[in-house]
């Protein structure tokens, strides 16, 4: 098990809603806003803007990374975006 | 009283872990809803790329069940990615 994947989802969880740079297996480099780590595999979800107005999300394995720093700290508009990505829309949760 | 106190911190750490534990995969699951039938890029080991259209995990996350597959020697159907070969993956959303 690498140190990534012993930490403690409390730990994890001080990394949501950070702006982080990866180093993961075989020199690869990711960039973008933690979304979430699953608690499972240690996977690490990340959040990219896109020129278009898209998201582009990458996740990088539990297994694979090798270091995560934090570059920058989102702030509340950020945050807000990040938060309701995968969540459902009000009106298919509530209108059937 | 003595073992309630003894009890107590231990009690609200555990709770306080088990509330970001629910968190986290709750979010990590939904991510996996909204990547169903997407193209995702896969990156393996020994700098191969491959995507696929995601289907579905398995709830241990070891493996990933993708369609279409385009690999090097053609496009698969219907595919099982192991997880402990890919290094990431990526998709638009």
């Amino acid at each position: 098990m690498t140190e990534w994947q012993k930490k403690s989802p409390l730990e994890w969880l001080s990394y949501v809603n950070k702006e982080v740079k990866v180093l993961a297996a075989e020199k690869n480099t990711y960039q973008g806003w933690v979304l979430t780590v699953d608690p499972v595999s240690a996977n690490i979800l990340l959040a990219q803007p896109l020129e278009n107005g898209k998201m582009s999300i990458s996740a990088v394995l539990g297994h694979a990374v090798q270091d995560v720093e934090i570059v920058n700290e989102a702030d509340d508009t950020m945050k807000e975006k990040l938060s309701h990505l995968f969540m459902p829309e009000e009106r298919q949760r509530y209108s059937q | 009283s003595s073992l309630s106190s003894l009890v107590t911190p231990n009690t609200a750490e555990l709770e306080e872990e088990q509330q970001g534990r629910v968190l986290l995969r709750e979010r990590y699951l939904r991510s996996l809803l909204a990547m169903a039938r997407q193209p995702v890029s896969f990156a393996m080991y020994e700098k191969v790329n491959v995507t696929a259209l995601f289907g579905a995990s398995d709830i241990d996350i070891l493996n990933f069940q993708v369609s279409e597959l385009q690999t090097p020697l053609g496009v698969q159907r219907e595919a099982l990615l192991r997880c402990s070969d890919i290094i990431a993956y990526s998709f638009e959303l």
